[in-house]
């Protein structure tokens, strides 16, 4: 069936509701379901029908089909103004009205993005900087009796007057004083339908507003709603005060602690706002579960940077592949083979180990070994001319038994290069760990955080190394029986994942060491407890020393400095502790984990100061670099941010600058990339569905939109590229999904398209693609709506409570096409509203299927996936809808993602009284060519960053 | 009898990690859970691996050996399996054709890990369970009792992944390390004192003041609105207070008193009458003193070779997983028939205590206020599908005994898998409809008092029960 718009709704959902999942909030899409599960039929002319309405809102009303013929052809000059259209295939019988312009080439999407930036608004505001005075600002009511008034009253009255109130919007009844008057968000509706085009109807050539009337009105609209924006923004609705999201809480402990893998995994998830976002102020709850979990996983923590007593004694296993093969050799019969057989062509494609002088070799894949009492780990012996030859997708399985330590650290060194040298292929080590504790009762789980790529030619064998906490690890539980069975021997796997192919000289990793051993410390005692517990003169004196420490610690977790009344609660603290410790460390790290629950620690704060005068109220220099650092490292300020805010230089311009630039060079930055990119896409949506089953490519699509944005970012990009680009930034697995030839291996890079691959931007992307499906097709609805909520930032009303069943029983409905039935459904009177706005876009994304995967049929019928918008705008598939939002809407995208960033940015919702900072920045950035990495200087340097 | 909100299970400081209260709570404080007033309501979870005998209709034992029942609902028939429950017919119910999707079609070996959990764990690779029915309630009911939960295995500790040797496991799908020495068992219900957890919770005590006076002076320095939101804070560091005020109110309560006289604190599994009777009187004796509401206990393990596999020297046989592959050897059924008879006799004389024993708050006796379950994750050969499942009690509760209820469709006489003896079996396409016991999970949490309508990702109840 190739038209699924979505799979069964759950059990106590209507049949035509469908409980549509965006990651975090759950909202009811209202939208046929069942009738879309049918086969489709050829489209045909159907009969006209008027759904109009009288309680649509103003500005969401939808044209019937009645009027769509006539209008498409009145379409043309309006649309030819913007985009030629070589083929426009239109449903049922309007397309002949079209075809006479068939041939006319249209501009390219580059061309479109060129012309489309000359019509900016903000581009031609050259008002200095709204937010610039301090005068209070008043209504310009003069000019809305002189012209605005009147072309209300002539264009508009008749629907929205007295006579007929259509979306209940009366125009004579709005009070023009946008200042103080109450009417501030008809007015916001009122402007967005007026400056996109929507009203009045194209269908009402009698109330057709001039393009001067309209740009009177827009204008005058503009700069009241600027106006009331300004004066409102004293009076925010939403606070930037918050508690640390889970993952920043986990990123600052591992930060402040040094320890580099997860901590807080124990939370609960967050919940995301309706704009996606986990860290929006208003959702950060707390209670006594989450409480209690941040003691626990702060003297866990602690537990584990902190150490006592002398260092533990390693175990460690030595493995030579020269000692291998002198083993396996001696064994009777053993199975060995001479480079100089006829065999050996068999043989060199297995895996085996090889001696390079000889050219002797023998079968090799697993085996037992012990630690070694004697061992030192850390040594590097001679090159062995013996090495194991491990060919793609194979492995070495190494018995461990059972003498790995609990806790620690587990170092793997293994000494390793490639066979051959084609830049082309790639081979790198994965390390996997297993037991078999009895029959059917057994596990294997990849322990390697990344594949570690091999690089070094065979004669220059290179050292790889992989940490591993043995506590996080799933470990065979039998291990200390003192019987043997159940099963107590634990499996090291090195795995080898490549791409190469099966040529006569092929890529395999050669190994000649193998080292394992643990628990492993760089130093005694590591660095983790020397950077709490650090070098002092005092450190005899408990009293003294004690306050050191605590000094140090609570500066990096409270992100400002202290003062010796606020340490003495602590040093109280440790005095009642102490007497129940051996130590002076254990009954600290008791004290350091009470830190770790204060409130400085978890919520960033800004606190009221009697100096603070100026409204909005600045915050100050330390909270600012707290609102940097989790805003850009999602974590807790270093040193440098912390000693330049307090000395006070951090806010100096060219000071801030460069902190920023740092930061984003800063690997922590890649956080931001990550957490922005998959809060602002919705990319939870991609763990919902179960239809890819290659988790290669799974991993491939969910990393896509995170390196395309890491790409605009570092290289200040336009943000115009999120809608179109002629590159694409793909690894081998996602290239070989997209059709792209040459990339080879597992990182992600920049690479040129061609348009026949049919990418290029964000929406291409096969994430999105996958998500927004129901796991079979494609999922116009939900395609549609994640476009405007995501990219437009005009998110659809929520759903009438009046919604008619769908007739499930009737022929007519189970034969038609999917777009006829989307078509059908939409022309329901209590559907139109929200699905006239939302459906065009979804279909407009046709060519590509529930991966995401670029078609051209469906099931022997070409795909057509052009649609028109609410605003009579045709969208011919992808092409047309990247060309319409390019050459028409740049304005709205790039408020959008102003508008996304900084709710992100600030950690809270963006109320109206934040407009007008937020028109002003979307000015400024468009003024500086919409560089994604301007956009975030600006943010930083605004005044709503440095607002309380 | 102690005030309602003055108990607090002590739990918390006997495998607590210092500072922190360790176990999942929900806010179960604050929204107040049962009242101590109230009747206990009581959940048990006995499992046993291997399955049962399931003889093909054609096979001259099925008549005797096969362990379901035959007729219908109330005029049902037991054979030589159960029959040994005749005596509480009226307080059992048997159930058929319930099983946990996802483990269909993985072998039974792996499957005692997910028999409380109903989650995917799949027969291979990596490995996540989910929280277990008991420990739902445990969460839900386990702070008014000293103990939120007793887990008990024959084999203890937790086994491995897809060899469990444990019933619950906790809100994270980490298992719940099971105690197997009735020593040990016995020493913790009814005799350990709480000198480490008392030191613990003194400093919890002392961390909490200092988090009250430090919040306090921040908020003073914050705006109107903004102290709000701490407030939140604050409030969770309260009631954080409250629950340590609670857990010195056990800390001080006595230990109660039970009589010992059944007790055999020294028996291991090879004894395994002995042993046996001892784990259930300890579950019966940790019920009758309102130490806890929550057990589960484990009878060996899946795929259960080696020292632990004895419990079948009860009735005489050598090793309990090798009769299930010896059914086609001479009195191969009546050998898997023996000992499954066996089990459930133990189980009737813990459901036959609990019928005996008067509720101490004069509510009928404690079976009617106790859901006791018995059960496999695999029916025949290594199949896991139509679970045997039997439940005793909670007439109070809501349930209706009596009954054989065939759920399902298409296996009405328990034929579906009959007979097999290879793995051609457990690998075999799922040809009848079974429900998902997740259903039936639900229903007992409901009458146990937990406001839920999903279990494992399965929403909706079992009609009918």
């Amino acid at each position: 069936m190739p038209h699924h718009i979505a799979a069964t709704p759950p059990p106590g959902v209507g049949r035509h509701q469908l409980l549509f999942q965006v990651p975090g909030t759950v909202m009811l899409i209202w939208c046929v379901v069942a009738p879309f599960l049918n086969a489709p039929r050829p489209a045909k002319a159907r009969s006209t029908r008027n759904p109009r309405r009288s309680s649509l809102p103003f500005g969401r009303r939808f044209a019937s089909t009645y009027h769509r013929a006539q209008l498409l052809a009145k379409n043309e000059k309006q649309l030819m103004k913007t985009l030629k259209i070589t083929l426009l295939l239109v449903l049922g019988s309007a397309c002949t009205n079209l075809a006479a312009d068939a041939q006319e080439a249209p501009v390219t999407l580059e061309t479109a993005k060129e012309q489309g930036r000359i019509k900016s608004r903000f581009l031609k505001e050259t008002k200095a900087a709204t937010n610039a005075t301090d005068a209070i600002p008043q209504a310009n009511l003069e000019e809305f009796q002189k012209s605005v008034g009147p072309i209300l009253k002539k264009s508009c009255l008749a629907c929205h007057g007295p006579e007929k109130s259509e979306g209940r919007l009366r125009v004579d009844q709005l009070n023009p004083d946008l200042l103080t008057g109450p009417d501030v968000e008809r007015w916001r509706e009122v402007y967005n339908a007026l400056s996109n085009s929507v009203m009045p109807p194209e269908d009402e050539p009698e109330y057709a507003l001039a393009d001067a009337d309209r740009g009177n009105i827009v204008d005058w609209l503009s700069g009241e709603l600027n106006k009331a924006s300004l004066v409102r923004r004293n009076s925010k609705v939403h606070s930037s005060f918050r508690r640390l999201t889970k993952y920043e809480y986990n990123y600052a402990l591992q930060d402040l602690l040094g320890l580099p893998y997860s901590l807080a995994n124990k939370l609960p998830p967050e919940t995301a706002s309706e704009d996606g976002f986990k860290n929006s102020s208003e959702l950060l709850q707390m209670s006594i579960m989450q409480f209690e979990n941040y003691r626990e996983i702060g003297l866990k923590a602690l537990k584990r940077a902190t150490v006592s007593g002398e260092r533990p004694p390693a175990v460690t296993y030595i493995i030579t592949m020269q000692d291998e093969l002198n083993k396996a050799a001696s064994v009777k019969d053993a199975k060995t083979f001479d480079k100089t057989e006829e065999s050996y062509r068999n043989h060199k494609h297995q895996q085996h180990l090889f001696n390079r002088e000889t050219g002797k070799g023998i079968p090799f894949s697993t085996g037992k070994w012990m630690p070694q009492a004697e061992a030192v780990a850390g040594q590097t012996p001679a090159v062995s001319p013996v090495v194991l030859v491990l060919p793609r997708s194979n492995e070495l399985k190494l018995d461990l038994d059972r003498f790995l330590p609990d806790e620690g650290t587990m170092r793997v060194r293994i000494r390793a290069g490639r066979s051959t040298m084609n830049p082309d292929e790639y081979a790198s080590l994965r390390l996997i760990f297993s037991a078999h504790t009895s029959n059917n009762a057994n596990f294997s789980q990849v322990i390697s955080e990344r594949d570690v790529p091999v690089t070094a030619a065979s004669d220059n064998l290179q050292w790889i190394e992989f940490d591993i906490p043995l506590s996080d690890i799933q470990r065979n539980p039998f291990r200390k029986l003192t019987t043997e069975f159940p099963r107590r021997d634990e499996f090291l796997h090195i795995h080898n994942v490549s791409n190469a192919p099966g040529s006569e000289e092929r890529l395999n990793v050669l190994i000649d060491f193998i080292e394992i051993s643990a628990p492993f410390y760089e130093q005694w005692p590591p660095k983790t407890h020397t950077d709490i517990f650090m070098a002092s003169d005092n450190k005899g004196n408990e009293e003294i020393y004690g306050r050191e420490v605590l000094n140090r610690f609570l500066r990096r977790a409270w992100r400002r400095p202290v003062t010796a009344q606020e340490v003495d609660p602590f040093m109280a603290l440790f005095a009642k502790y102490r007497p129940g410790f051996a130590t002076f460390e254990e009954a600290m790290v008791e004290v350091l984990a009470t830190v770790l629950a204060t409130p400085e620690f978890l919520y960033l704060t800004q606190r009221v100061t009697p100096d603070n005068t100026k409204s909005p109220a600045s915050i100050s220099e330390l909270e600012l670099a707290s609102r940097l650092s989790v805003f850009l490292w999602s974590s807790i300020p270093d040193d440098e941010l912390l000693n330049l805010a307090e000395q006070g230089k951090l806010r100096a311009p060219e000071v801030l600058a460069g902190q920023v630039k740092r930061m984003l060079a800063d690997p922590r930055s890649r956080r931001f990339s990550q957490n922005f990119v998959e809060q602002w896409l919705c990319m939870d949506g991609l763990n919902n569905v179960t239809h890819v089953t290659d988790s290669s490519l799974k991993e491939a699509m969910q990393h896509e939109p995170i390196a395309f944005f890491d790409e605009v970012l570092r290289h200040n990009h336009s943000i115009m590229d999120f809608i179109h680009s002629d590159y694409a930034v793909v690894n081998e697995r996602l290239a070989a999904h997209y059709g792209i030839p040459k990339v080879y291996g597992p990182d992600f890079r920049k690479v040129p398209i061609a348009t026949e691959t049919h990418r290029g931007g964000i929406l291409t992307g096969a994430a999105i693609l996958t998500m927004n499906s129901d796991g079979k097709d494609s999922h116009p609805l939900k395609r549609g709506v994640w476009m405007l909520k995501r990219i437009l930032q005009d998110p659809p009303p929520p759903p009438p409570p009046n919604v008619p069943e769908v007739d499930l029983t009737d022929p007519k409905i189970l034969q038609m096409t999917l777009k006829e039935r989307i078509a059908d459904h939409r022309n329901k009177a209590a559907c139109a509203s929200c699905h006239s706005r939302i459906d065009p876009w979804g279909i407009a994304f046709e060519n590509y299927d529930a991966l995401g995967v670029y078609r051209t049929q469906i099931k022997n019928q070409p795909v057509d996936a052009t649609s028109v918008l609410f605003n009579r705008q045709t969208l011919a598939g992808m092409d047309g809808l990247k060309r319409y939002l390019l050459a028409d809407r740049q304005d709205q995208l790039a408020r959008a993602m102003v508008h996304k960033l900084t709710a992100y940015a600030l950690g809270r919702p963006l109320a109206f009284g934040d407009r007008a900072d937020i028109d002003s920045l979307t000015a400024q950035f468009r003024q500086r060519n919409d560089g994604l990495g301007d956009l975030i200087q600006l943010i930083i340097s605004s005044n709503l960053f440095n607002s309380k | 009898m102690t005030n309602k909100s003055m108990l607090l299970s002590r739990r918390t400081f006997l495998r607590g990690t210092g500072l922190a209260l360790a176990l999942p709570w929900f806010e179960t404080f604050a929204v107040g859970g049962p009242s101590p007033d109230e009747t206990p309501k009581r959940f048990l979870s006995v499992y046993h691996p291997d399955g049962v005998g399931l003889p093909l209709k054609s096979d001259p034992a099925w008549k005797d050996w096969s362990w379901f029942p035959r007729g219908g609902e109330k005029n049902f028939e037991l054979t030589k399996v159960l029959d040994v429950l005749e005596p509480l017919r009226s307080d059992i119910t048997i159930y058929s054709g319930l099983s946990h999707p996802a483990a269909r079609q993985v072998h039974g070996h792996s499957n005692a890990d997910q028999y409380l959990t109903g989650a995917p764990i799949g027969g291979e690779g990596p490995y996540q369970n989910t929280i277990s029915l008991d420990q739902v309630y445990a969460e839900h009911a386990g702070d008014f009792t000293r103990h939120s939960s007793l887990v008990m295995s024959t084999n203890g500790g937790v086994g491995g992944p897809r060899g469990a040797q444990t019933q619950s496991f906790n809100r994270e799908g980490r298992p719940i390390p099971a105690m197997n020495k009735p020593k040990e068992i016995f020493d913790m219900l009814f005799v350990t004192s709480g000198k480490d957890a008392a030191a613990r919770l003194a400093r919890s005590k002392s961390a909490l003041d200092l988090l009250l006076d430090n919040t306090r002076s921040l908020g003073r320095q914050l705006s109107s609105r903004d102290q709000e939101t701490l407030k939140q804070y604050l409030d969770a560091v309260r009631d954080t207070e409250l629950k340590l005020a609670k857990a010195q109110k056990w800390i001080d309560t006595p230990i109660p008193q039970v009589d010992t006289g059944n007790l055999h604190l020294d028996a291991e599994p090879k004894e395994a009458k002995l042993y046996f009777k001892t784990m259930y009187e300890l579950i019966y004796l940790a019920f009758l003193s309102d130490s806890t509401r929550a057990a589960t206990f484990q009878l060996g393990r899946e795929n259960g070779e080696g020292p632990h596999d004895l419990l079948s020297l009860a009735v005489g046989f050598g090793g309990a997983h090798g009769l299930t592959h010896e059914v086609k050897k001479p009195d191969g059924w009546k050998n898997l028939g023996t000992y499954n008879r066996y089990q459930a006799e133990e189980f009737g004389r813990f459901a036959q205590r609990l019928k005996e024993t008067p509720e101490p708050t004069g509510n009928g006796n404690m079976l009617d206020n106790t859901l006791a379950m018995h059960g496999s994750a695999s029916s025949s050969f290594h199949l896991s599908r139509n679970y045997p499942i039997i439940s005793a009690g909670g007439k109070n509760l809501g349930f209706t005994n009596g009954r054989y209820l065939k759920l399902g469709k298409g296996n009405e006489d328990n034929q579906a898998g009959a007979g097999i003896d290879t793995d051609a079996g457990w690998t075999a396409k799922v040809e009848v409809e079974e429900l998902p016991l997740s259903k039936l999970f639900v229903t007992i949490l409901q009458r146990l008092g937990v406001e839920t309508d999903s279990f494992g990702g399965i929403t909706g109840t079992l009609t009918g029960v």
